[in-house]
Formats: structure tokens, sequence, C-alpha cells
């Protein structure tokens, strides 16, 4: 009897051993470039290339070069534009989304049905398809110089996230109708319902909504691009960035596009850290009523 | 419930209008995108004259040209135009476009997109295709023909008819540390792979026509015949792979890619790069003393000298034929070409000049930099074709570079390997 038992411990044990292996040498797969980035960013050899893998010095002249160094990429300035986009973004397309869920959650109406069959082909369709009818129509609004291109910018990330309210709409299914009915016969209007009952139960899908929406301007080039065209003042950053790697920067600017991919992750990280808690508060506590 | 949705409805309806409305407005003040059918009115021009007439240009150009630390090249040369010009009384509008994009980024909506830019040569295609760049004329172009050599101009014509104003050439040479290789060594590559490393960026087809073109291979004959096609065939383009299948194998040389040949420079490891005037700063911060910069050196091929030829074009200044303003626009663009606009881009920025005049000048011509570039574009390049049908050159050559540097095509196979990319390179697509 006793021997059986620890031959179950070691067996479990030596199991227990290969599966921390295979997760510490997939952790390091996984983790390591970015590593590697975070490294490059504060190496003090110029250039794109080194011999050595790892970098043989550190500085921290990349950041301050990043972010003095404004007069050919102005770093600040793009990161500034990003951050007040991505803001903007942020609020109205989660509006838009929790909005249209609730509205296919919750009401009834002719259309529906239908309605959520096109938007679901709607967004078979790649975004940049459009991207130069886009264009056109910001120009024939007058959006397409000077100042109005960050709005136009804000325009093109929000506007259609409505058509992405499938996954916050599953979520919003889960949530018990007799809620609602019981806030109903309270005399709570649709909206009441809406604000007092269905977003306080809804925190994580709100959370994964506000930074996917938050994320959308840091990483998109192809709109930034097309829209921006020889406005500089209001490149963001995925220009910036790109533009660093053309053939006339790449040798002085290499070591500064590492740390400026480092320093868009900060205020998403921020945002991140911040509404994570939301994720486990979530659900606790609803079902209760 | 219903009451509050149409007046919300409402709501939204007036904003969206009072934001178009707020925007059109808008747009009419700094509207900067001519109406074409009005172009170089002569009845405006006397007009002019008379009052200083109040116009808007917008200027494209690369951000180094604007930028305060290196000379605010751009800026300064327009100021200086609308002093020279009292007839006109111009507001300036810059944008950030460098050489290589003014192609796409013109093209994408050439009514919405500067009255003058820069552009490399290589675009013109693309430029001329979308109504993105105008004809010159008159006296513009007897003063492009009598100050550039005849190679540029042809890099900026089609058909006859020139579509910019020249202001520097665009091509890539060797530089090499003295140290490692003597002047007589770099005449030759085989010499120098014999001595030292060097880097060259095979697999970049900007360069891979160099040794293509060095044993007797053509691009439509001179460049400029779209019917003959590429010829990349036969004996003589065979040799040629076979000279780069035992190239590559030799350690001395390095396939210059990520940047590999400027870290090499760098520690000492390499002793010669190939790269253009935009590497210029940093080769001379990395070899210092050592710094050398010569054209192209030749290959040895059956026992033979061959001269390695880069593909060299031209930066120009466009003109947009949507620009309502044409005689102001030409006259800029004239100006930025002008040798006295070439002469501050050199001192600004070492950018290097093509005036002919200019050339001659003890300052200009005794400077490395301008000596091994135009020494280059004189005698050791051709001129890059910008006919449409060279579009499918450049993968076919970046193939065929993979293929010679990962030991895919070898010695066995080299005739049949140079075939099908010669058919690659002529494949219209059809």
């Amino acid at each position: 009897m006793k021997k059986q038992t620890t031959s179950y411990k070691a067996k479990k044990r030596t199991v227990n051993i290969l599966i921390h292996v295979l997760l510490a040498v997939l952790a390091v797969i996984w983790i390591f470039p970015i590593t590697w980035v975070v490294m490059i960013s504060f190496r003090a050899e110029k250039g794109s290339y080194t011999s050595s893998f790892l970098p043989k010095s550190f500085t921290l002249d990349n950041y301050k070069k990043l972010f003095t160094d404004t007069s050919i990429l102005n770093f600040p300035k793009m990161f500034m534009n990003t951050l007040i986009i991505a803001i903007f973004v942020c609020i109205i397309s989660t509006l838009f989304v929790l909005a249209v869920s609730y509205c296919m959650s919750r009401l009834r109406f002719k259309m529906r049905k239908k309605y959520m069959n096109i938007a679901m082909i709607l967004g078979l369709f790649p975004g940049f398809m459009s991207m130069i009818a886009v264009y056109y129509i910001l120009k024939a609004v007058g959006l397409s110089e000077g100042s109005m291109v960050r709005v136009a910018l804000i325009m093109v990330y929000s506007a259609g996230s409505g058509l992405g309210f499938y996954i916050a709409k599953g979520f919003f299914d889960t949530i018990p109708k007799a809620l609602d009915e019981a806030a109903f016969l309270d005399g709570a209007t649709k909206f009441q319902v809406f604000t007092k009952v269905t977003i306080p139960l809804s925190k994580p899908i709100i959370v994964y909504t506000v930074l996917t929406s938050f994320l959308g301007p840091w990483l998109d080039f192809i709109f930034a691009k097309v829209i921006c065209r020889a406005n500089a003042d209001y490149y963001t950053v995925a220009i910036g960035l790109w533009r660093m790697l053309e053939k006339e920067y790449i040798d002085n600017w290499y070591t500064c596009f590492a740390a400026g991919a480092v320093c868009i992750s900060i205020p998403i990280a921020i945002l991140f850290i911040y509404m994570q808690r939301y994720y486990v508060e979530g659900l606790t506590g609803a079902v209760k009523g | 419930m219903k009451k509050s949705k149409k007046a919300l409805a409402l709501l939204m309806a007036a904003t969206m209008t009072m934001g178009l409305a707020a925007c059109g407005s808008k747009e009419n003040d700094t509207d900067v995108t001519p109406t074409p059918g009005n172009q170089g009115n002569p009845g405006n021009q006397g007009d002019s004259v008379v009052h200083g007439e109040d116009i808007t240009l917008t200027v494209w150009g690369p951000s180094e040209d604007q930028s305060a630390e290196q000379g605010n090249w751009l800026p300064t040369m327009c100021e200086k135009f609308n002093e020279a010009h009292p007839e006109w009384n111009i507001t300036f509008k810059y944008g950030v476009c460098g050489e290589g994009d003014a192609g796409a980024m013109v093209s994408q909506d050439p009514t919405a997109s500067a009255d003058v830019y820069m552009y490399a040569n290589d675009q013109i295609m693309t430029l001329i295709n979308a109504n993105a760049v105008a004809k010159l004329g008159g006296t513009t172009v007897d003063e492009i023909k009598k100050s550039n050599s005849e190679a540029i101009v042809n890099s900026v014509s089609v058909d006859g008819n020139i579509y910019g104003v020249p202001f520097t050439t665009n091509t890539w040479f060797m530089y090499y540390n003295k140290s490692i290789f003597s002047e007589e060594d770099v005449k030759n590559l085989d010499t120098m792979v014999s001595k030292g490393k060097v880097a060259f960026p095979l697999n970049n087809s900007w360069y891979f026509a160099s040794f293509y073109v060095a044993n007797g291979c053509t691009l439509f004959e001179d460049g400029f015949n779209e019917a003959a096609g590429i010829d990349f065939a036969g004996d003589k383009a065979v040799a040629v792979t076979n000279y780069l299948i035992d190239l590559v194998a030799n350690p001395n040389f390095v396939n210059d890619a990520d940047g590999a040949g400027m870290a090499g420079l760098r520690d000492g490891s390499i002793g010669a790069m190939f790269s253009g005037s935009w590497d210029y700063n940093s080769v001379k911060e990395a070899l210092g003393d050592n710094f050398g910069a010569v054209e192209l050196p030749t290959i040895t091929i059956d026992g033979q000298a061959k001269q390695m030829k880069a593909f060299a074009g031209s930066k120009a200044i466009g003109v947009n034929p949507n620009c309502k303003n044409q005689q102001a626009a030409v006259a800029l663009a004239a100006f930025l070409g002008s040798p006295e606009a070439q002469q501050a881009h050199y001192t600004s920025r070492s950018v290097v000049p093509c005036n002919t005049e200019l050339l001659a000048q003890d300052s200009v011509k005794n400077d490395a930099l301008v000596i091994a570039q135009n020494n280059t574009f004189d005698n050791t390049s051709i001129i890059q074709p910008f006919v449409s049908a060279m579009g499918v050159y450049w993968d076919a050559a970046v193939n065929m570079a993979n293929g010679i540097i990962n030991g895919d095509v070898t010695h066995d196979n080299a005739a049949e390997m140079t075939d099908s990319m010669n058919a690659a390179m002529n494949n219209n697509g059809l």
C-alpha cells in the first residue's frame, strides 16, 4: 500500500515536471520576441543589424531621441494624435456596440433577423475594401485636410463598430429576462433597464469592447495612411513607425522604432490593468435576483 | 418613448447637417484643390502683374527638406521665390511626401494633391497615367535641356515630352574602407572578394540587374523600347548566373540584408558595401578617415573584365496639371530646380546636384560623394527603365536572387533557371 502511494507521487511529479518544462519552453518562445524588442529599444549600438544577438551595451538615448528629435519624425505628436483619436473612438464605439447589442438582444422588431444577417454578411468583407470610397466621401464633406483629419479618423474607426455587436449581444442574451421584467414592473423604462440593470451586469463585455476599440487606432496603418496623406501633423504612430523603417531612416531610427513600439504598449497596458478587475467582478451577484 | 426617439433622431440629423455645413464653409476658405479647366489663363497673368495676385500653392516634399535642423530648404526656397516674383503674393502650404511615395500618394487623388511636388523618376508612368503630372513647355524646357546632361533629361522624358525639373541623380555606388581595399582593388569585385569581405544586397532587384547588364543583357534595349522586352536570356545570362553562384559561395561575400553591410562596416568586419547617398552620413561616421566612395567595380566573366551597371534615375520636381495657377507652379518648379536652389540643397543636406554648371564648380566637384555618384551615373549605370512592362521585373529578379543565395540554383540547372527567370520577366500577365 505504502509503496503504491510513493510511486503515484513519483509519477505525478514526473508528469508535473514535464508539463512545467513544456510550459517554460512555450513561455520563452512567446515572450522572447517581446523581450527582444524591449532589449533593442535600450541598445546602444546603432544600426538595424548587429553581429551579436544580444545588445552589448544599454542606453536610454533611444527613448530620448524618440521624444526630443522631432524635426523629421515627430513621434510625441503622433503619439498624442493617436491617443486623442483612441480615446474618442473608445467612447463612441463602446456606446455604439452596447446600444446595438441591447437592441438586438432585448427589442423585437420587424427587421431584426434580417438586420442581423445583413450585419453578418457586411462583416465578412474586409474593411479596407472600401478604403478609397471612404477617402472620397471624407473629402467630399471636407474632412480630408488639416485638423479635420483627426475627426475623419475618429469617424472611420468608430462609425462601423456597431456592426461588431455579436459578442456583446450574445452576452446580453445570457442575462435573464426576468431581471428586465422585474424592473419594468417597478416602472422602469427600456433606457433605465439598459443603464441600471444590463450595464452593471455586463462589465466583462464592456471591458472587452473598450479595450478592442481603444486598440484599433494604435494598430491600424492602412486607413491612417490613405486619409492622412501628406498631412504629417496628423500622422498616427503606425505611420511614424513605418516611416522609421524606410531606407533613408532605418539606420538611424531602428532602435528608436523599438522604443516607439514599447511606448505604444504603455497606454494600452495602463488601460488594461485598470480595467481587468472588472473582468472578475462581472457576473458575481448577477443572477441572484 | 416614440416621441423621444423621434426627437433624438431629429437632433442627430440636425447635428450632422450642421457639421456638414461647417465643414463645407471651411473648405471654401482653405480649398487647395483647384478645378481643372482654367489652367494657365493668360488673361489672369496680365492682371496679376499689376495687382500682385493672391494665390495659394501647395508644395509637397520630404520631411528633411522642411526640418529646421537640416536647413529648412523647401520653405526657405519657396519664400525666396515669392520675393523674386512680386506679380504673385503666394501663400504656401506644405505637406510631407517623400520622393519615393509621390507616385502612390499623388495619384491616389491628383485633384487634392500638391501643386508642386518632388518625385523619383521611376514613378513617372504612374503619375502620367493618373493625370497627376503636367508636361512642361517653353523656356522651362529649354532651361532643363541646357543645364542638364542628356541622360538626366531622358530620365524625365516620355515620348519626347518633359515631365519634371530634375534636381538630383538617384543611383547607388560602392562605399569602401580604405584600410582594407586599395584604390586598385576597388576596380574589380573579384579582386575585392579575394582580399576582404564585401556586402552586396543581391536579393534586392534594384541592385541585382547590375551583374546581368554587365555581361550584355538589356532591359527594353536602351530602356525606352517597351516592345523589345527584357533580354536576360542565352549564354550571356547563364554565364552571369554561374558567376553569381560562385560569388555567393565565396566566404568573403555577404548578402547585405537587414543592414548587415552597414553593421559590418561599423565593426570593421566588412570592407565594402553598395548603397546610395542616403547612407552617406552613416558610412562617413562609421569609417572616418578610411571613408572611400567610388563607382561600381568590374566583374570577371570568362576571363574578361565586365563593367557592372547600376540602375540610375533622377529625382524631379513635378507640377500637378490640376493646379489652377499653372504659371506660378511651373515657375516655382523651375526655381526649385535652379542652380541656386540645388546649391542650397547641397549645402544643407548634401543632395548631389545635377546642374552641369554647378557640378563644374570646385567646391562641388571635389566632394567624394559627388564624384562617386556622378561617375556612377555617367560611366557605370543605365537609366532605370520606367516603361510599364518593367513592373514584372522586380519579383522575378528577387526570386532568382533568392534561389542563388539559398542554393536552389546550381551550376547544373543554371541554364534552365536563367531561362525561366527571363520568361518570368517578360510575362505580361496573360
